[in-house]
């Protein structure tokens, strides 16, 4: 957080990092990973059982596109966490219980995280400190520049 | 919401004016490493109450066996247990399941499992007990065990063993498994097969070695981790 430019991987990763909803996408797409070695059924098998079965491959593989798609185009994050929720739920149907739920509250949380994102935002603060500055803002100016309604 | 949805924060569209738009994409400015994207705690709340309420209305329609959930399972070994299975149009045939070549868990058998396929067309079971062994510990599933039973249909399963005292209705022995007609499964030509119009199975056992299918209603749901199995 400091504001002087750090040289190094690690940095660029950083920066890469903020600039998307990283770990939102990182969770959904590792909730798709869990489902889809939950399932792991023979294809002879899913082809059996017909749309109903496949739908159970499909899902998860949705989720983990999807996942990988809110890391690598955030600009379109709010389709994306949309419909990732819905599959993320759906897997629960479809799925093993949703990889034995584990895999759909990966997606489920991934999904609002990438939803609740925001670019550009101030550094974190305490919420005392937060607290403490909108008075004194408001001491200084009747309105407040208060921050983005959520 | 839509103030900000129309933020795009990879192209980094006004760079002349770093107080609306966002532009973390230059890394020479101060404010750039300083101001992050991240995660607003009540937008995420928008999604994450509604989604929380839905997976719990999931959650309570299958435990009240109103909404059947479907299962597939494979390369874990689990068991299934119920105290009494009733169900109509049932096959079994015997087969063999091919490992992929140098699996570590072909021990001695060069590869194969000789697998006992069941398939139920619709089947009710009462108190029906499933787990999974994860190594440690296991993850069972209890369902069943109040007055409204568990029930499936379509239920394939690749056994290795199976147990319990078994009754069946309108039995046809010996079978070519590819003239199967009760369950709507085939299996491969000339291999030897049974088929009955009903079955009735007390205190079932199965070790399912590869794969189940089929669509469940699991009334009584429960979901737990425990260190014993079924």
């Amino acid at each position: 957080m400091s504001g002087a430019p750090q040289q190094g991987m690690r940095s660029a990763f950083r920066r890469w990092r903020a600039a998307r909803p990283f770990w939102g996408g990182l969770l959904l797409a590792l909730g798709g990973a869990e489902i889809l070695l939950s399932v792991r059924a023979s294809l002879k098998v899913i082809l059996h059982v017909g749309m109903q079965g496949l739908a159970g491959y499909l899902l998860p593989t949705l989720m983990l596109v999807l996942g990988l798609l809110i890391i690598f185009s955030p600009a379109q994050r709010l389709f994306y966490s949309i419909t990732g929720v819905m599959l993320s739920l759906g897997t629960w149907v479809t799925s093993n219980l949703g990889g034995f739920f584990v895999g759909l509250m990966l997606g489920v949380a991934g999904s609002c995280m990438a939803f609740g994102w925001l670019p550009d935002q101030e550094p974190r603060r305490s919420r005392r400190q937060r607290r403490r500055e909108a008075r004194e803002a408001k001491a200084a100016h009747p309105v407040p520049p208060g921050p983005e309604p959520a | 919401m839509a103030s900000s949805s129309d933020v795009n924060p990879s192209a980094g569209n006004n760079p002349g004016n770093p107080e609306s738009g966002s532009v973390p994409e230059v890394p020479e400015a101060s404010a750039a490493s300083a101001r992050r994207g991240r995660v607003r705690g009540r937008r995420a709340a928008i999604m994450a109450v509604p989604a929380a309420a839905v997976a719990a209305g999931l959650a309570i329609l299958t435990a009240e066996g109103a909404l059947g959930v479907q299962f597939a399972i494979s390369g874990m070994p689990f068991t299934v247990t119920a105290t009494e299975l009733n169900g109509t149009g049932f096959e079994q045939f015997g087969g063999l399941d091919q490992m992929a070549p140098g699996s570590p868990n072909e021990g001695d058998t060069g590869g194969q499992v000789l697998v006992i396929t069941s398939a139920i067309k619709n089947a009710t079971l009462t108190k029906l007990c499933q787990s999974v062994d994860l190594g440690g510990t296991n993850l069972v599933i209890t369902a069943g065990g109040g007055k409204d039973k568990v029930t499936a249909s379509d239920l394939t399963t690749d056994s290795t063993e199976l147990s319990g005292n078994a009754a069946f209705n309108n039995i046809e022995i010996g079978n070519d498994a590819s003239t199967l007609t009760k369950a709507g499964v085939k299996g491969p030509i000339g291999v030897f097969s049974q088929q009955a119009d009903t079955v009735y199975i007390g205190d079932l056992r199965q070790t399912n070695y590869a794969t189940t299918a089929g669509v469940f209603k699991l009334p009584g749901l429960k979901l737990g981790f425990g260190s014993k199995g079924c």
